[in-house]
Protein backbone atom coordinates (compact mmCIF):
# COMPACT_ATOMS: atom_id res chain seq x y z
CA UNK A 1 0.00 0.00 0.00
CA UNK A 2 1.39 3.37 -0.98
CA UNK A 3 -1.23 5.28 1.73
CA UNK A 4 -0.88 3.76 4.81
CA UNK A 5 -2.19 6.71 6.87
CA UNK A 6 -5.47 7.15 4.72
CA UNK A 7 -7.03 10.07 7.32
CA UNK A 8 -3.43 11.76 7.76
CA UNK A 9 -3.32 12.15 4.24
CA UNK A 10 -7.11 13.46 3.55
CA UNK A 11 -6.54 15.62 6.37
CA UNK A 12 -3.34 17.32 4.53
CA UNK A 13 -5.12 17.44 1.08
CA UNK A 14 -8.52 19.14 2.90
CA UNK A 15 -5.77 21.30 4.38
CA UNK A 16 -4.65 22.48 1.53
CA UNK A 17 -8.12 23.76 0.56
CA UNK A 18 -8.97 25.47 3.48
CA UNK A 19 -5.45 27.19 2.35
CA UNK A 20 -7.13 27.79 -1.00
CA UNK A 21 -10.31 28.90 -0.10
CA UNK A 22 -9.13 31.03 2.50
CA UNK A 23 -6.98 32.99 0.01
CA UNK A 24 -9.21 33.20 -2.58
CA UNK A 25 -8.71 36.26 -3.99
CA UNK A 26 -4.66 35.06 -4.69
CA UNK A 27 -5.47 31.58 -6.10
CA UNK A 28 -8.96 31.07 -7.80
CA UNK A 29 -10.52 34.56 -9.01
CA UNK A 30 -6.99 36.29 -10.60
CA UNK A 31 -7.15 33.53 -13.08
CA UNK A 32 -10.44 33.45 -14.13
CA UNK A 33 -10.44 37.36 -14.22
CA UNK A 34 -7.68 37.08 -16.74
CA UNK A 35 -9.17 34.25 -18.78
CA UNK A 36 -11.61 36.99 -19.48
CA UNK A 37 -9.50 39.72 -20.13
CA UNK A 38 -7.62 37.31 -22.50
CA UNK A 39 -10.65 35.99 -24.53
CA UNK A 40 -12.52 39.81 -24.80
CA UNK A 41 -8.75 41.51 -25.86
CA UNK A 42 -7.15 38.79 -27.81
CA UNK A 43 -10.02 36.51 -28.44
CA UNK A 44 -12.86 38.48 -29.40
CA UNK A 45 -11.42 41.64 -30.48
CA UNK A 46 -8.10 40.98 -32.44
CA UNK A 47 -8.69 37.76 -32.84
CA UNK A 48 -11.92 38.29 -35.01
CA UNK A 49 -9.51 39.67 -37.65
CA UNK A 50 -7.22 36.07 -37.52
CA UNK A 51 -8.66 33.60 -40.25
CA UNK A 52 -7.74 29.51 -40.58
CA UNK A 53 -7.81 27.99 -37.31
CA UNK A 54 -6.97 24.60 -37.37
CA UNK A 55 -10.09 22.54 -37.05
CA UNK A 56 -12.18 25.13 -38.19
CA UNK A 57 -12.57 26.93 -34.86
CA UNK A 58 -12.65 30.60 -34.08
CA UNK A 59 -9.42 32.72 -32.65
CA UNK A 60 -11.45 32.50 -29.59
CA UNK A 61 -12.38 29.08 -29.08
CA UNK A 62 -8.64 28.00 -30.44
CA UNK A 63 -8.01 30.58 -27.40
CA UNK A 64 -9.91 29.18 -24.50
CA UNK A 65 -8.00 25.39 -23.93
CA UNK A 66 -4.49 27.70 -23.99
CA UNK A 67 -5.86 29.91 -21.54
CA UNK A 68 -6.75 27.27 -19.55
CA UNK A 69 -3.55 25.19 -19.55
CA UNK A 70 -1.45 28.58 -18.76
CA UNK A 71 -3.56 29.50 -15.86
CA UNK A 72 -3.54 25.74 -14.36
CA UNK A 73 0.29 25.86 -14.82
CA UNK A 74 0.72 28.91 -13.19
CA UNK A 75 -1.66 28.53 -10.35
CA UNK A 76 -0.49 24.98 -9.78
CA UNK A 77 3.36 25.94 -9.32
CA UNK A 78 2.32 28.52 -7.20
CA UNK A 79 0.67 27.23 -4.70
CA UNK A 80 2.56 24.68 -3.96
CA UNK A 81 5.78 25.98 -3.69
CA UNK A 82 4.08 29.04 -1.47
CA UNK A 83 2.89 26.47 0.67
CA UNK A 84 5.48 24.38 1.42
CA UNK A 85 8.12 27.15 1.47
CA UNK A 86 5.32 28.98 4.33
CA UNK A 87 5.03 25.85 5.95
CA UNK A 88 8.90 25.71 6.31
CA UNK A 89 9.34 29.54 7.02
CA UNK A 90 6.92 29.30 9.65
CA UNK A 91 7.57 25.91 10.75
CA UNK A 92 4.37 24.68 10.66
CA UNK A 93 5.47 22.25 8.51
CA UNK A 94 6.81 20.43 11.33
CA UNK A 95 2.66 19.58 12.22
CA UNK A 96 2.85 16.91 9.44
CA UNK A 97 6.81 15.88 10.03
CA UNK A 98 6.43 14.86 13.67
CA UNK A 99 3.41 12.94 12.33
CA UNK A 100 3.06 9.27 11.60
CA UNK A 101 3.08 10.47 7.48
CA UNK A 102 5.34 8.78 5.60
CA UNK A 103 6.74 11.02 1.98
CA UNK A 104 4.77 9.81 0.10
CA UNK A 105 1.70 10.36 1.56
CA UNK A 106 2.82 14.25 2.25
CA UNK A 107 3.88 13.96 -1.48
CA UNK A 108 0.67 12.83 -2.45
CA UNK A 109 -1.34 15.60 -0.42
CA UNK A 110 0.11 18.06 -2.03
CA UNK A 111 -0.27 16.78 -5.09
CA UNK A 112 -3.28 15.52 -5.14
CA UNK A 113 -5.03 18.79 -3.16
CA UNK A 114 -2.79 20.86 -6.50
CA UNK A 115 -4.96 18.45 -8.98
CA UNK A 116 -8.06 19.34 -7.40
CA UNK A 117 -7.67 22.92 -7.35
CA UNK A 118 -5.79 22.80 -10.98
CA UNK A 119 -9.36 21.05 -12.10
CA UNK A 120 -11.58 23.59 -10.32
CA UNK A 121 -9.98 26.49 -11.89
CA UNK A 122 -9.89 24.69 -15.19
CA UNK A 123 -13.95 23.85 -14.88
CA UNK A 124 -14.22 27.90 -14.05
CA UNK A 125 -12.78 28.71 -17.02
CA UNK A 126 -14.38 26.67 -19.56
CA UNK A 127 -17.57 27.61 -18.18
CA UNK A 128 -16.73 31.56 -19.42
CA UNK A 129 -15.84 29.39 -22.55
CA UNK A 130 -19.26 27.90 -23.17
CA UNK A 131 -20.89 31.18 -22.11
CA UNK A 132 -18.72 33.75 -23.80
CA UNK A 133 -17.32 31.78 -26.85
CA UNK A 134 -19.38 28.51 -27.30
CA UNK A 135 -16.74 26.11 -26.71
CA UNK A 136 -16.71 22.89 -25.05
CA UNK A 137 -14.39 19.89 -24.18
CA UNK A 138 -15.27 17.17 -26.48
CA UNK A 139 -12.87 14.89 -25.13
CA UNK A 140 -13.37 14.89 -20.76
CA UNK A 141 -11.15 12.32 -20.43
CA UNK A 142 -8.49 13.75 -21.77
CA UNK A 143 -9.30 16.76 -20.68
CA UNK A 144 -9.09 15.31 -16.55
CA UNK A 145 -6.30 13.34 -17.47
CA UNK A 146 -4.22 16.23 -19.46
CA UNK A 147 -5.07 18.65 -16.26
CA UNK A 148 -4.10 15.62 -13.70
CA UNK A 149 -0.53 15.06 -15.34
CA UNK A 150 0.38 18.95 -15.63
CA UNK A 151 -1.11 18.98 -12.16
CA UNK A 152 1.56 16.43 -10.95
CA UNK A 153 4.31 17.76 -12.67
CA UNK A 154 3.95 21.88 -11.17
CA UNK A 155 3.12 20.20 -7.84
CA UNK A 156 5.98 18.78 -7.67
CA UNK A 157 8.13 21.46 -9.00
CA UNK A 158 6.64 23.73 -6.83
CA UNK A 159 7.60 20.93 -3.56
CA UNK A 160 10.88 21.04 -5.24
CA UNK A 161 11.19 24.73 -5.27
CA UNK A 162 9.91 25.45 -2.09
CA UNK A 163 12.42 23.63 -0.81
CA UNK A 164 15.27 24.71 -2.41
CA UNK A 165 13.86 28.32 -1.55
CA UNK A 166 16.05 30.35 0.88
CA UNK A 167 13.63 33.44 0.45
CA UNK A 168 9.78 33.94 -1.32
CA UNK A 169 11.97 35.44 -3.92
CA UNK A 170 13.42 32.04 -5.18
CA UNK A 171 10.61 30.38 -5.68
CA UNK A 172 9.57 33.57 -8.80
CA UNK A 173 12.75 32.27 -10.99
CA UNK A 174 10.78 28.94 -12.19
CA UNK A 175 8.11 31.48 -12.78
CA UNK A 176 9.72 34.64 -13.95
CA UNK A 177 12.46 33.24 -16.28
CA UNK A 178 10.60 29.58 -17.19
CA UNK A 179 7.50 29.01 -16.60
CA UNK A 180 5.77 32.04 -17.98
CA UNK A 181 7.67 32.90 -20.73
CA UNK A 182 7.94 29.21 -22.25
CA UNK A 183 4.32 28.96 -21.88
CA UNK A 184 3.23 31.86 -23.82
CA UNK A 185 5.81 30.78 -26.74
CA UNK A 186 4.43 27.00 -26.21
CA UNK A 187 0.83 26.99 -28.56
CA UNK A 188 -1.04 29.11 -25.92
CA UNK A 189 -2.01 32.20 -28.51
CA UNK A 190 -0.47 30.45 -32.04
CA UNK A 191 -1.32 27.13 -33.48
CA UNK A 192 2.33 25.81 -34.36
CA UNK A 193 1.04 25.47 -37.82
CA UNK A 194 0.91 29.00 -38.23
CA UNK A 195 4.71 29.81 -37.23
CA UNK A 196 7.74 29.53 -39.91
CA UNK A 197 9.26 25.80 -40.27
CA UNK A 198 12.31 27.14 -38.25
CA UNK A 199 10.58 27.66 -35.15
CA UNK A 200 8.26 24.66 -35.54
CA UNK A 201 11.20 22.68 -35.22
CA UNK A 202 12.37 24.99 -31.78
CA UNK A 203 8.86 24.43 -30.32
CA UNK A 204 9.36 20.76 -30.55
CA UNK A 205 11.99 21.31 -27.25
CA UNK A 206 9.59 23.54 -25.16
CA UNK A 207 7.64 20.95 -22.94
CA UNK A 208 4.62 23.26 -22.60
CA UNK A 209 4.04 22.95 -26.35
CA UNK A 210 2.84 18.94 -25.45
CA UNK A 211 1.20 20.03 -22.59
CA UNK A 212 -1.11 22.91 -24.35
CA UNK A 213 -1.27 20.51 -27.51
CA UNK A 214 -2.41 17.58 -25.70
CA UNK A 215 -4.93 19.84 -23.66
CA UNK A 216 -6.30 21.74 -27.07
CA UNK A 217 -6.87 18.21 -28.67
CA UNK A 218 -9.66 17.38 -25.56
CA UNK A 219 -11.11 20.13 -27.49
CA UNK A 220 -10.65 20.12 -30.95
CA UNK A 221 -9.97 16.69 -31.64
CA UNK A 222 -6.84 17.89 -33.57
CA UNK A 223 -3.25 18.39 -32.62
CA UNK A 224 -0.13 19.94 -34.06
CA UNK A 225 2.04 16.28 -32.96
CA UNK A 226 0.50 12.99 -32.45
CA UNK A 227 -1.78 12.89 -28.71
CA UNK A 228 0.02 9.54 -27.89
CA UNK A 229 3.86 11.87 -28.42
CA UNK A 230 2.27 14.69 -26.28
CA UNK A 231 1.01 12.78 -23.58
CA UNK A 232 4.48 10.60 -23.11
CA UNK A 233 6.31 13.98 -23.04
CA UNK A 234 4.01 15.54 -20.07
CA UNK A 235 3.96 11.66 -18.40
CA UNK A 236 7.66 11.68 -18.20
CA UNK A 237 8.08 15.06 -16.81
CA UNK A 238 5.60 14.27 -14.52
CA UNK A 239 7.29 11.21 -13.11
CA UNK A 240 10.77 12.41 -12.72
CA UNK A 241 9.66 15.88 -11.07
CA UNK A 242 7.43 13.72 -8.31
CA UNK A 243 10.17 11.25 -8.32
CA UNK A 244 12.07 14.42 -7.18
CA UNK A 245 10.35 15.94 -5.16
CA UNK A 246 9.59 12.83 -3.39
CA UNK A 247 13.44 11.72 -3.24
CA UNK A 248 13.98 15.21 -1.38
CA UNK A 249 11.10 14.99 1.35
CA UNK A 250 12.26 11.25 2.05
CA UNK A 251 15.51 12.42 2.65
CA UNK A 252 14.58 15.08 4.70
CA UNK A 253 15.79 18.48 2.85
CA UNK A 254 15.71 21.37 3.98
CA UNK A 255 12.89 19.42 6.72
CA UNK A 256 14.70 17.61 9.02
CA UNK A 257 17.82 18.19 11.07
CA UNK B 1 3.85 -3.26 26.48
CA UNK B 2 4.55 -4.36 30.39
CA UNK B 3 5.83 -1.98 32.95
CA UNK B 4 9.62 -2.59 32.08
CA UNK B 5 9.83 -1.62 29.03
CA UNK B 6 10.61 2.32 29.42
CA UNK B 7 8.72 5.23 27.85
CA UNK B 8 11.72 6.65 26.30
CA UNK B 9 15.21 4.63 25.84
CA UNK B 10 17.98 6.80 24.35
CA UNK B 11 20.80 4.46 23.76
CA UNK B 12 24.28 5.90 22.72
CA UNK B 13 22.45 8.79 20.65
CA UNK B 14 25.12 11.06 18.87
CA UNK B 15 23.90 13.78 16.85
CA UNK B 16 26.22 15.73 14.23
CA UNK B 17 26.04 18.87 12.02
CA UNK B 18 28.99 18.42 9.59
CA UNK B 19 32.21 18.64 12.18
CA UNK B 20 30.21 19.51 14.92
CA UNK B 21 29.17 17.04 17.61
CA UNK B 22 25.39 18.52 18.89
CA UNK B 23 24.96 15.62 20.88
CA UNK B 24 28.05 13.33 22.06
CA UNK B 25 26.73 9.59 22.87
CA UNK B 26 24.11 10.39 25.52
CA UNK B 27 21.93 7.70 27.07
CA UNK B 28 19.27 7.33 29.33
CA UNK B 29 15.97 5.79 30.36
CA UNK B 30 12.44 7.50 31.08
CA UNK B 31 10.46 5.47 33.02
CA UNK B 32 6.59 5.37 31.87
CA UNK B 33 4.56 7.75 34.39
CA UNK B 34 7.63 9.51 34.93
CA UNK B 35 7.97 13.60 35.18
CA UNK B 36 11.93 13.86 33.60
CA UNK B 37 13.39 17.17 33.35
CA UNK B 38 15.75 17.38 30.17
CA UNK B 39 17.91 20.89 31.61
CA UNK B 40 21.55 22.65 29.98
CA UNK B 41 22.78 25.69 28.94
CA UNK B 42 21.75 27.03 25.65
CA UNK B 43 23.28 25.48 22.79
CA UNK B 44 23.62 22.34 25.68
CA UNK B 45 21.70 19.91 22.87
CA UNK B 46 18.35 19.35 24.62
CA UNK B 47 16.44 20.65 21.69
CA UNK B 48 18.62 18.41 19.39
CA UNK B 49 17.95 15.68 21.39
CA UNK B 50 13.79 16.17 21.47
CA UNK B 51 14.40 16.80 17.94
CA UNK B 52 15.66 13.32 16.80
CA UNK B 53 13.18 11.83 19.63
CA UNK B 54 10.06 13.01 17.67
CA UNK B 55 11.59 12.58 13.92
CA UNK B 56 12.60 16.42 13.58
CA UNK B 57 16.25 15.65 13.29
CA UNK B 58 18.26 12.52 11.37
CA UNK B 59 20.36 10.61 14.21
CA UNK B 60 23.90 10.13 13.26
CA UNK B 61 24.42 7.13 15.24
CA UNK B 62 22.75 5.36 18.30
CA UNK B 63 18.89 4.54 19.04
CA UNK B 64 16.14 5.88 20.04
CA UNK B 65 12.91 3.93 21.30
CA UNK B 66 9.51 5.17 22.78
CA UNK B 67 7.57 2.97 24.35
CA UNK B 68 9.87 -0.34 22.44
CA UNK B 69 9.06 1.03 19.22
CA UNK B 70 12.53 2.43 17.47
CA UNK B 71 12.03 5.74 16.01
CA UNK B 72 13.82 5.33 13.12
CA UNK B 73 13.10 1.50 12.11
CA UNK B 74 9.21 1.49 13.58
CA UNK B 75 8.72 5.26 13.16
CA UNK B 76 4.76 5.10 13.34
CA UNK B 77 3.96 3.73 16.07
CA UNK B 78 7.06 5.46 17.72
CA UNK B 79 5.29 8.75 16.53
CA UNK B 80 1.59 7.87 17.79
CA UNK B 81 3.02 7.48 21.58
CA UNK B 82 4.35 11.12 21.77
CA UNK B 83 3.22 15.08 21.60
CA UNK B 84 5.46 18.29 21.48
CA UNK B 85 4.54 21.34 22.54
CA UNK B 86 7.40 22.97 20.47
CA UNK B 87 9.62 26.19 21.96
CA UNK B 88 8.69 28.00 19.14
CA UNK B 89 4.86 28.49 18.05
CA UNK B 90 4.18 27.04 14.95
CA UNK B 91 0.44 26.69 14.00
CA UNK B 92 -1.36 26.44 10.94
CA UNK B 93 -1.97 30.03 10.18
CA UNK B 94 -5.32 29.42 8.12
CA UNK B 95 -7.25 27.81 10.44
CA UNK B 96 -8.75 28.68 13.66
CA UNK B 97 -7.50 26.99 17.10
CA UNK B 98 -10.30 24.33 17.21
CA UNK B 99 -9.25 23.19 13.31
CA UNK B 100 -5.20 23.27 14.84
CA UNK B 101 -6.76 20.77 16.83
CA UNK B 102 -8.64 18.63 14.95
CA UNK B 103 -6.51 18.53 12.00
CA UNK B 104 -3.39 17.67 14.15
CA UNK B 105 -5.27 14.41 14.81
CA UNK B 106 -6.13 14.12 11.45
CA UNK B 107 -2.52 13.73 11.21
CA UNK B 108 -2.41 11.09 13.31
CA UNK B 109 -5.00 9.19 11.50
CA UNK B 110 -7.41 9.77 13.75
CA UNK B 111 -11.00 11.50 12.65
CA UNK B 112 -14.68 11.90 13.52
CA UNK B 113 -16.94 12.49 16.52
CA UNK B 114 -14.63 11.55 19.22
CA UNK B 115 -11.87 14.08 18.08
CA UNK B 116 -14.32 16.68 18.14
CA UNK B 117 -15.24 15.92 21.39
CA UNK B 118 -11.91 15.74 22.77
CA UNK B 119 -10.91 19.25 20.87
CA UNK B 120 -13.92 20.84 22.29
CA UNK B 121 -12.65 19.44 26.06
CA UNK B 122 -9.42 20.25 25.64
CA UNK B 123 -10.70 23.97 24.56
CA UNK B 124 -12.54 23.72 27.70
CA UNK B 125 -9.47 22.55 30.08
CA UNK B 126 -7.14 24.96 28.45
CA UNK B 127 -9.56 28.17 28.68
CA UNK B 128 -9.35 28.42 24.76
CA UNK B 129 -13.24 27.85 24.41
CA UNK B 130 -14.44 31.43 23.91
CA UNK B 131 -11.49 31.74 21.28
CA UNK B 132 -12.09 28.50 19.12
CA UNK B 133 -12.93 30.24 15.81
CA UNK B 134 -9.94 32.64 15.76
CA UNK B 135 -6.63 32.06 14.46
CA UNK B 136 -3.95 32.08 16.59
CA UNK B 137 -2.56 34.77 15.76
CA UNK B 138 -5.26 36.71 17.24
CA UNK B 139 -4.39 35.17 21.13
CA UNK B 140 -1.92 36.20 24.12
CA UNK B 141 0.55 34.51 24.98
CA UNK B 142 -0.24 32.70 27.63
CA UNK B 143 -3.23 31.16 25.62
CA UNK B 144 -0.48 30.75 22.78
CA UNK B 145 1.25 28.21 25.11
CA UNK B 146 -2.06 26.69 26.11
CA UNK B 147 -2.73 26.09 22.46
CA UNK B 148 0.57 24.45 22.03
CA UNK B 149 -0.21 21.92 25.10
CA UNK B 150 -3.91 21.30 23.65
CA UNK B 151 -2.46 20.53 20.32
CA UNK B 152 0.12 18.19 21.92
CA UNK B 153 -2.17 16.38 23.92
CA UNK B 154 -4.87 16.23 21.04
CA UNK B 155 -4.05 12.29 19.61
CA UNK B 156 -3.76 11.56 23.63
CA UNK B 157 0.35 10.67 23.59
CA UNK B 158 1.62 8.40 26.33
CA UNK B 159 4.65 10.71 26.29
CA UNK B 160 4.45 14.23 25.95
CA UNK B 161 7.51 16.78 25.35
CA UNK B 162 7.52 20.36 26.44
CA UNK B 163 10.15 22.50 25.40
CA UNK B 164 10.17 25.73 27.50
CA UNK B 165 6.69 25.41 27.86
CA UNK B 166 6.80 28.66 30.43
CA UNK B 167 8.90 30.34 28.43
CA UNK B 168 8.26 34.42 28.39
CA UNK B 169 5.16 33.92 30.25
CA UNK B 170 3.69 35.68 33.28
CA UNK B 171 4.06 34.22 36.90
CA UNK B 172 0.72 33.61 37.23
CA UNK B 173 0.33 31.11 34.29
CA UNK B 174 3.34 29.69 35.24
CA UNK B 175 1.77 28.34 37.82
CA UNK B 176 -1.23 27.65 36.19
CA UNK B 177 0.85 25.75 33.81
CA UNK B 178 2.17 23.62 36.26
CA UNK B 179 -1.00 22.82 37.92
CA UNK B 180 -2.22 21.62 34.32
CA UNK B 181 1.19 19.75 33.95
CA UNK B 182 0.85 18.09 37.26
CA UNK B 183 -2.88 17.03 36.82
CA UNK B 184 -1.81 15.53 33.31
CA UNK B 185 1.10 13.38 34.63
CA UNK B 186 -1.18 12.26 37.82
CA UNK B 187 -3.31 11.29 35.02
CA UNK B 188 -0.46 9.17 33.89
CA UNK B 189 1.25 10.94 31.12
CA UNK B 190 4.81 10.66 31.08
CA UNK B 191 6.02 14.44 30.88
CA UNK B 192 9.56 15.65 29.30
CA UNK B 193 10.67 19.15 30.39
CA UNK B 194 13.04 20.97 29.41
CA UNK B 195 13.08 24.38 30.83
CA UNK B 196 15.62 27.19 32.32
CA UNK B 197 12.93 27.80 35.40
CA UNK B 198 15.86 26.21 38.00
CA UNK B 199 12.68 26.20 40.01
CA UNK B 200 10.16 25.12 37.54
CA UNK B 201 12.48 21.65 37.46
CA UNK B 202 12.66 21.29 41.14
CA UNK B 203 8.84 21.59 41.35
CA UNK B 204 7.38 19.40 39.34
CA UNK B 205 10.05 16.82 38.09
CA UNK B 206 10.78 13.41 39.57
CA UNK B 207 14.19 13.20 37.80
CA UNK B 208 16.72 15.12 35.84
CA UNK B 209 19.04 15.05 33.08
CA UNK B 210 21.48 17.81 32.99
CA UNK B 211 23.32 17.78 29.17
CA UNK B 212 26.59 19.96 28.97
CA UNK B 213 28.02 20.38 25.05
CA UNK B 214 26.10 17.52 23.88
CA UNK B 215 27.11 14.83 27.07
CA UNK B 216 24.74 13.70 30.10
CA UNK B 217 26.67 14.89 32.94
CA UNK B 218 24.54 14.32 35.30
CA UNK B 219 20.99 12.01 35.69
CA UNK B 220 19.53 11.34 38.94
CA UNK B 221 15.82 12.43 41.26
CA UNK B 222 15.36 15.34 41.98
CA UNK B 223 15.48 14.84 45.41
CA UNK B 224 19.16 13.23 45.00
CA UNK B 225 20.78 15.87 42.83
CA UNK B 226 19.70 19.28 45.20
CA UNK B 227 20.74 17.04 48.28
CA UNK B 228 21.24 19.79 50.51
CA UNK B 229 21.66 22.78 48.57
CA UNK B 230 19.68 23.99 45.66
CA UNK B 231 19.20 22.56 42.19
CA UNK B 232 21.17 26.38 40.92
CA UNK B 233 23.95 25.50 43.21
CA UNK B 234 24.29 22.06 41.35
CA UNK B 235 23.13 23.48 37.66
CA UNK B 236 25.79 25.72 37.96
CA UNK B 237 28.92 23.84 39.50
CA UNK B 238 28.14 20.82 36.21
CA UNK B 239 27.75 23.26 33.38
CA UNK B 240 30.69 25.46 34.56
CA UNK B 241 33.48 22.82 34.07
Amino acid sequence: MIIVNTVGFETLVKREMVRTFSIINQVIWPPVIQTLLYVFVFGLGLGSQIKNMPAGVSYAQFLIPGLIMLQVIDQTYSESSSSVFQGRFMNSIQELLIAPLSAIEMILGYVVAGAVRAIFIALLITALGLVFVHTVPTNWALYVVTIALVAVLFSSLGIIFGLLAEKFDHIAVLTTFFITPLVFVGGVFTSASQLPALVQKILLFNPMFYMIDSFRYSYTGVGDVPLALSLTVVTVLAVVSFAVALRMTATGFKLRM
Amino acid sequence: MNGAIPALRIDRLVKRYGDFTAVDGISFDVREGEFFGLLGPNGAGKTTTINAIVGLAHITDGSISLFGYDVVRDWRRARRQVGLAPQEYNFDRYLNIRDVLIFQAGYYGIRGKAVQQRADMLLERFDLASKAKQVYTKLSGGMKRRLSLARALIHEPRLVILDEPTAGVDVELRLELWSLLRELNTNGTTIILTTHYLEEAEELCDRIGIIQTGKLVALETTQKLIGDGSLQDVFLELTRR
